[in-house]
């Protein structure tokens, strides 16, 4: 470039001559260059992005599934812990069939029978009950909760309670309709 | 061969690269403060050579990817070895960081004319921190799951995009194959081609500015080449020696159970994260993911200008004094926390168990295709301890804790049956201290019951000499599988205690009809005998209307027929701790 000759015969190009048609041209090999340069990552972007897209479900769509006789649940409100089974779930490009998702806390008093995602809406741990306080407690940052999954120390981390999870009971049987929510927001907003 | 090197430098210019590369001016001489650069460069070449070859084995989906982790560590030719490399060289490098970043600011090499060079280097500290988090889920166990499921978590903290950034990362909603693959593209693509091109930026930089030194020089100027190389490579070596005596103590890295959504664990991250983990139990997480690190992020930003003055320097370094007394207080806050968290040391013993456990299954039995994860929740033995702390627990214990390890908040009001029917067991059953012990009946209405005030109370000492020979004869009839069985002789005499010394027979039977009050000890402690007890405890053959809470599991439905076989076969599987 520090030549001046070369640079002379650059601009003595025909399709040069003026500096508005050179600018278009360095405007195009820009254009060009950039096109070509940001072309893979343009091929790639609606597959990364697809999680964004897939699975847009709702809790209609969410099935109902027997968890426990009613028989097991103690008629005092002392929760106990659960396995969710449910009969069909895909990852990707494999279908599980029956296979454990997670857990839930399920307590009765009479006929009501109240159960909570076994995941801290912190940030997602697995709390415990703890009998002698008789509450939750999330092992990872200390949250607590009391039996109706309200936040009870003021110095918990959790935003919001334990998240319940709609229930019914049919034929002695306790269905629940297992759902995760958004973790660290106030609101209760189901993911999907 | 000269002819040779001048043909090759001819066309390619090697010597002068060469000359550039180790003839580089050391001004005031080498030093072993200036050792922590290679030392990192080195430790990164030991991670990219080390994971490429882990990369041969190493297959990321749900199902292949613990197992074939599980295959590096206990099948593959010295693969625990590799692994182990690989995973104590991650730590080690974030101790290099540290030290390198810490020369660099009391050396004041962070300000002008090096700024440019300084912000390469604090984002190549943040892309290794990232390859960490990254490569921690790739075994896919169950402490990578759920700290992984903590990290994302908090990716949805990011302002708008939050939560579209974390189903991008995650792959999704729920975790899965998306996930592993998603983490391993970022953990061995991404992430190391950005830090190849920032170590080329850095080298790059340093090089045109040089080695900055404190004048007056302590020592005469000299190069790199062989002074300051010698220093480097003897640095290294003491890293590598390191890592090999940590590789070697730890038998490699640690693998724990595969990754299982419904089978809870106490999320911790590694070490080096743990005070992000502590301060997140003070601050709302917004506060501990976003608003601090970009604070903190923009004061090291600007640290090259307010280092321009004496007085900024002393701050700055001041400033990471602090910010690293504060995570190692955290650290520190975080550890003892865990440490004297009794239901903690539970879970991460229990976690070695189950990946002891599912490591035995899969040499004996192999791996299904279906993956690991079932091996273990198909486990009888596994079954047998989580029915027992999910059903039995809250009133029994076993060896004193729920069968698997945790202690219960509630007391127990029902026997311990660790051992249950073995001779020690059936000894103490028969002593009537014992019996009204919590150990045993003490939290039954069978502590004021017949056995307790009237036979076992009333004995005068020479029956009560007797009792360990019917405790013996108890046991023997439970055919438990870790007893020898009695002779037949010795059996024969023992009965003649039970029918005719201590006249046991009036209450309770044995191989004889159904006429006594108390339970029938036909075939006491036999499977069967257990199954059918815990199928009814209220059978007139047991405890009869006299039943003090037992839940009667197989009638009521509390329990399947299967499962009150598997959690009998496990209690008479071993014998008590003691």
């Amino acid at each position: 470039m520090s030549d001046p000759k070369a640079k002379k015969s650059l601009s003595d190009d025909s399709c040069c001559q003026d500096g508005k048609s050179r600018r278009l041209v360095i405007a195009s090999t820009i254009g060009v260059s950039a096109a070509c340069a940001l072309f893979p990552f343009a091929a790639g972007l609606t597959s990364i992005l697809d999680p964004v897209v897939r699975n847009s479900g709702s809790t209609a769509k969410v099935p109902w599934t027997r968890v426990t006789s009613v028989i097991n649940l103690p008629d005092d409100g002392k929760p106990a812990k659960f396995e969710i089974i449910l009969a069909e779930v895909k990852d990707a490009w494999t279908t599980y069939k029956n296979v454990p998702v997670g857990a839930v806390y399920i307590s009765r008093k009479g006929d009501e029978v109240i159960a909570f995602n076994l995941k801290c809406p912190h940030l997602g741990c697995a709390v415990d009950y703890r009998s002698k306080t008789n509450d939750y407690f999330c092992p990872c940052h200390n949250s607590t909760f009391g039996l109706d999954g309200s936040v009870t120390d003021a110095n918990s981390p959790s935003p919001r309670g334990l998240d319940t999870m709609h229930t019914k009971i049919e034929d002695k049987f306790v269905w629940i309709r297992f759902q995760q929510y958004r973790p660290n927001i106030a609101e209760k907003i189901p993911l999907s | 061969m000269s002819k040779f090197l001048d043909w090759l430098d001819n066309r390619s210019g090697i010597r002068g690269l060469v000359k550039e590369a180790l003839y580089e001016k050391v001004p005031g001489g080498a030093r072993w403060r200036y050792v922590w650069g290679s030392c990192l460069t080195f430790a990164f070449f030991t991670q990219v050579v080390t994971g490429t070859l882990l990369w041969m084995s190493y297959s990321p989906s749900a199902q292949t990817a613990w197992e074939s982790v599980y295959f590096i560590q206990y099948e593959i030719w010295g693969g625990w070895f590799l692994r182990g490399v690989h995973h104590y060289m991650a730590q080690a490098m974030i101790v290099l960081l540290v030290l390198h970043l810490m020369q660099v600011m009391i050396d004041g090499a962070y300000r002008a004319p090096r700024e440019l060079n300084f912000w390469f280097g604090i984002a190549l500290m943040g892309v290794t921190l990232a390859l960490s988090l990254t490569g921690y889920l790739l075994p896919w166990d169950q402490k990578g799951f759920w700290a992984t499921a903590v990290a994302t978590n908090l990716i949805a903290e990011v302002p708008l995009i939050g939560p579209m950034l974390q189903k991008i990362v995650v792959g999704g909603v729920e975790y899965g194959h998306q996930t592993i693959t998603r983490f391993f593209a970022l953990h061995a693509g991404i992430l190391p081609a950005a830090l190849i091109g920032l170590v080329v930026g850095h080298i790059y930089l340093f090089r045109k500015h040089g080695i900055h030194v404190k004048e007056p020089r302590p020592k005469k100027d000299s190069y790199f080449w062989p002074d300051q190389i010698l220093k480097d490579g003897v640095a290294c070596l003491a890293v590598l020696l390191a890592v090999v005596i940590l590789t070697l103590y730890f038998k490699g890295a640690p693998l724990g159970p595969p990754a299982d959504p419904s089978n809870e664990f106490p999320a911790r991250p590694e070490w080096y994260f743990l005070f992000l983990f502590q301060l997140l139990k003070y601050v709302p997480a917004f506060w501990g993911a976003v608003i601090i690190p970009i604070a903190l992020g923009l004061l090291i930003f600007i640290q090259p200008f307010i280092g321009s003055s004496r007085k900024g320097h002393q701050f700055n370094i001041g400033f990471w004094w602090c910010l690293l007394a504060g995570s190692a207080g955290l650290t520190f806050l975080a550890f003892s926390e865990d440490r004297e968290n009794l239901n903690h040391g539970a879970a991460v013993r229990e976690a070695e168990w189950q990946a002891e456990r599912v490591v035995e299954i899969a040499q004996e039995d192999g791996i299904p295709p279906t993956g690991a994860v079932t091996l273990l929740r198909q486990d009888r033995e596994n079954r047998g301890r989580r029915i027992f702390a999910a059903q039995c627990s809250s009133c029994h214990r076993y060896n004193g804790h729920d069968g698997r390890g945790y202690l219960v908040e509630d007391d127990q009001s029902a026997p311990e049956l660790a051992g249950f029917a073995s001779v020690d067991w059936t000894t103490k059953l028969l002593n009537y201290d014992h019996y009204i012990s919590p150990e045993y009946f003490g939290g039954t209405a069978f502590k004021e019951g017949t056995m307790a005030k009237k036979v076992l109370k009333k004995f005068d000492a020479e029956e009560t000499k007797l009792l360990p020979q019917v405790a013996l004869l108890l046991s023997d009839l439970a055919k438990l599988p870790y007893q020898e069985p009695l002779s037949e002789e010795k059996r024969e005499r023992l009965m003649d205690v039970f029918y005719d010394d201590l006249a046991c027979i009036d209450c309770h039977d044995i191989d004889s009809e159904g006429e006594g009050s108390a339970p029938d000890l036909t075939g006491y402690g036999t499977r069967k005998w257990m199954i059918d007890f815990i199928n009814n405890p209220e059978h007139e053959r047991f405890y009869g209307k006299k039943n003090d809470r037992m839940p009667a599991y197989g009638r009521d439905k509390k329990l399947s027929t299967e499962e009150i076989e598997i959690v009998v076969d496990w209690i008479r599987s071993t014998p008590a701790d003691l």
